[in-house]
């Protein structure tokens, strides 16, 4: 089991995409097995026996597992008996526990993802890619995840991992390669080598913590929700509640977390909380003035900030220049227009303000957004929302998909906002960024803010627990190692 | 930086050029395959543009396509594909007609009536696709079909002289009646004919249209809506709003597209006004990229290969190679812009990458010194 580890913008994702075919080198070979290979679409690569498992699934929610597996592979086991008893074949060989006939959207996160791999396994793939597999998993599935992947190991197959998450890393991987600027920088050995190590391979700088050190909670309340309830229908004419009963407080300078397994409610709150759904009940209330059904824009103007949760989709214009997408979402702010008009020189002016200050890397501000590493691109909306002095900064993920150096300097600007009063509603799947940037922790589970924690004693694991629906209430640190 | 924009302008031409290149070999292909000289009809074309009185009508044309064209490429900004324009813009321009024949005002504010007239209805006929998408979720592009061919009928019956219209003596023709002199836009009298005067008020909201969209808030909500409706969303655009709106914004302007002939030439609708202007827009806005500069110079070809194959007949060519030219032009530009735009995001992402690459190695350098 290989690990790939490296900073956003190093060249990992190309490199993946090489090996999968995707993209061909301009130089250097391939050699699998001992026989040099040149890939040209991912089709030969999956005919040479690679097989990758992307970030984010591509599975149909309205099919089988069975009829997912076989899709596009039709022609391998056929789509009847001879398919799934394949798959149960495969599913028992690596101990994966799937069963061939359950509708997809019944599954989990973690379910989903050993579908993935089982589909790539079923194409008979010997080398497996998994890109940041762990992503959207809580602690107790990644070691499940992992226990599979010692599976496949066990039985002669190659993994190549690439993960963000130092000590996974280091736990799971038989060696590491840690690559920098498109060139490998240096292979490790996880037996040997401590994170803090690694980090510092990578970056070449100390491996930042995202602790903050000193409270800086006031008693004044700067968001308050109350009772915020939230429906939606099914494509088959089912409501649903995907809000209930959500009341928080969160105060000036203060930092709440919120912790969930993905898809139980955290984006209708973000979405509720910033004007782009109309609640169905309760009151959302920012600095004392009612702003439950307020548009988006003025919601925007009355000072809150927007981290959005996947920054392509919402939080830029991948095709437009970077100092457009400086103007995107405070269009009618200032420097960027004057009563109806653009201020154009303005605009780019302070973007080129925002590129210096929040470290862009970029060669100017006149490239499109897409051009931008993930990381970088994550800068520029940092960069951009806080340069509104918000009152209340909505961020989700900030640091998801961005390298050790970004996070570290992502972490020190919500910190320093927060000492001049910023409110944050903090939502991550990262748990140790949860944990280290929180002054509060809500748990949410299947649309309800279940638990509660005190960031400073609860571990990880305790509070994956929460996560799952198996611990409701306050959360207490439990001295000998068992969360409630 | 400067490096950038020039790419961005080579890029922006290369699209088009690449097009135009592709669609005439073709052309000339299927003149091949037809036992047809393959440059034989160009050669006839460009020497019939040699005459004044062609060039004018040229012009002209082009003033009518440029309306339409910026009609289409309201919509396009941002996603929308109003395929009605020519609906709207038959609608419009008879009801102007009736309503410019029956009332007699002082010049200006006479053409200034007819003019809103067409405007307000070419938006109301828009906007009615416009509602049914925001309420109803209807996509724009079966409403406005339809509305063009529920636009036919209606014309066709409020036309009748029992209703709206009026039948000259000894012509099987129907008409609206005729506006009054008061109503007449002034022309440009040249060598070979008159200028329609509405052609260079066409070409002045090129300029409108310009600066509305890139200098203006609300043009930046467009565009952004356009280059991602969820981004957009998120940054508070209203988008619902903004469909109503552009879909507005569009139908007004399609309510233009029959000034120039109505105000200069004919003074009153009548059954010949020509149908399909609508469709030679949204050509005409693919294949200037929805630019108000591009737009000109593609309504301008357009209209040349319209007015100049009219006469290949004559030589024993069909014209309705024409017609095929037209084909070619939108089918090759679809691609070739899907090929260059892509090229050019990949460039530039490389290029990115390689300029942060050698200002990483200078830094280094510089340490290390």
């Amino acid at each position: 089991m290989h690990a790939l580890v490296g900073e956003n913008g190093a060249g990992k994702s190309t490199l993946m995409k090489i090996l999968y075919g995707m993209q061909k080198p301009d130089e250097g070979t391939i050699t699998i097995d001992g026989t040099q290979v040149g890939f040209h679409s991912p089709a030969d690569a999956i005919a040479a026996g690679i097989g990758m498992v992307h970030q984010h699934f591509m599975l149909a929610d309205n099919l089988t597992v069975l009829e997912n597996v076989v899709l596009g592979g039709e022609k391998l086991y056929g789509i009847g008996a001879r398919a799934r008893d394949k798959i149960r074949e495969i599913s028992d060989a690596y101990g994966l526990n799937i069963r061939p006939d359950v509708l997809l959207e019944q599954l989990g996160v973690a379910d989903r993802q050993r579908v993935e791999i089982l589909k790539v396994l079923y194409r008979g793939a010997r080398t497996l890619i998994l890109d940041e597999p762990t992503a959207v998993l809580v602690p107790q599935e990644v070691d499940a995840l992992f226990d599979n992947l010692r599976e496949l190991k066990a039985e002669g197959l190659t993994v190549i991992f690439i993960s963000h998450k130092l000590g996974e890393v280091l736990s799971v991987a038989d060696e590491i390669t840690v690559i920098r600027r498109g060139t490998t920088v240096g292979t490790a050995d996880p037996r040997t080598t401590t994170p803090k190590q690694l980090a510092e391979l990578m970056v070449g700088s100390e491996l930042p913590s995202p602790e903050t050190r000193e409270s800086t909670v006031t008693d004044v309340p700067m968001l308050d929700v109350d009772g915020l309830r939230l429906t939606a229908t099914d494509p088959d004419g089912v409501v649903r509640e995907v809000l209930d009963g959500i009341t928080l407080t969160i105060h000036k300078g203060e930092v709440m977390g919120i912790a969930g397994v993905e898809g139980n409610g955290q984006t209708e709150l973000i979405e509720a909380l910033m004007g782009m759904r109309d609640p169905d009940g309760g009151v959302i209330t920012l600095d004392g003035t009612d702003i439950s059904h307020t548009p988006t824009r003025k919601r925007r103007e009355d000072g809150i900030g927007y981290i959005p949760e996947d920054r392509h989709r919402h939080g830029l214009l991948l095709e437009s220049p970077l100092w457009e997408n400086r103007i995107l979402g405070h269009v009618t702010e200032r420097p960027n227009s004057r009563k109806g008009l653009l201020d154009l020189k303005a605009a780019r002016k302070d973007t080129e303000r925002i590129v210096r200050e929040y470290d862009v890397r970029t060669p100017g501000i006149e490239v499109t957004a897409a051009s931008l590493s993930g990381g970088n691109q994550q800068k520029l909306i940092v960069g951009r929302e806080m340069s509104h002095a918000p009152k209340l900064l909505i961020a989700a993920h900030p640091t998801r998909g961005v390298d050790v150096g970004a996070q570290a300097q992502i972490w020190d600007q919500i910190r320093e906002a927060r000492r001049e009063g910023l409110a944050v509603l903090l939502i991550s799947a990262d748990l140790d960024e949860l944990i280290g940037l929180s002054d509060t922790l809500r748990v949410m589970y299947r649309g309800r803010l279940v638990a509660d924690a005190d960031p400073a004693t609860i571990t990880p694991e305790e509070l994956g627990s929460a996560m799952t629906g198996a611990a409701t209430g306050h959360l207490e640190h439990n001295q000998n190692g068992e969360g409630r | 930086m400067k490096k950038f924009d020039k790419d961005r302008l080579l890029l922006g031409v290369a699209g088009p050029g690449l097009a135009l290149v592709v669609a005439f070999l073709l052309t000339s292909v299927v003149l091949l395959v037809s036992d047809r000289d393959p440059i034989e009809p160009y050669r006839l074309m460009l020497e019939t543009a040699e005459f004044t009185d062609v060039q004018v009508n040229i012009l002209n044309q082009a003033g009518t396509y440029y309306l339409a064209a910026l009609a289409v490429a309201v919509g396009f900004r941002m996603n929308l594909f109003n395929i009605g324009v020519d609906g709207q813009y038959r609608l419009a321009v008879m009801l102007a007609a009736v309503v410019g024949a029956s009332v007699e005002l002082p010049g200006p504010l006479h053409i200034l009536l007819i003019v809103i007239v067409a405007m307000l209805v070419g938006a109301l006929w828009a906007g009615v696709a416009g509602i049914l998408k925001t309420t109803r979720g209807v996509s724009e592009v079966v409403s406005t079909i339809m509305l063009n061919a529920i636009a036919t009928s209606l014309i066709a019956w409020m036309i009748l002289p029992a209703n709206l219209g009026e039948q000259l003596p000894g012509s099987n023709d129907l008409t609206t009646g005729e506006i009054a002199e008061s109503g007449w836009f002034p022309g440009l009298a040249m060598e070979g004919g008159t200028i329609y005067g509405f052609t260079f008020v066409a070409f002045a909201l090129g300029v409108v249209y310009w600066f509305a969209l890139n200098r203006t808030r609300f043009g930046f909500d467009l565009r952004a809506t356009g280059a991602s409706e969820s981004a957009a969303q998120a940054s508070g655009v209203d988008s619902k709003k903004m469909i109503l709106t552009a879909m507005l914004i569009s139908g007004a302007v399609a309510g233009l597209v029959g000034m120039p002939l109505l105000l200069g030439q004919t003074h009153t609708y009548s059954l010949s006004f020509p149908a399909g202007v609508g469709f030679t827009g949204i050509t005409i806005a693919l294949l200037g990229r929805n630019n108000p500069i591009g737009i000109f110079f593609a309504a301008l070809l357009i209209s040349f290969i319209e007015k100049t194959s009219a006469d290949l007949d004559q030589f024993g060519y069909e014209k309705e190679i024409a017609t095929i030219m037209q084909g070619l032009i939108v089918i090759s530009v679809v691609v070739s812009y899907e090929l260059v735009r892509q090229y050019g995001l990949r460039r530039q992402q490389q290029k990115v990458g390689e300029e942060l690459a050698a200002q990483a190695r200078r830094n280094k350098e510089e340490v290390a010194l």
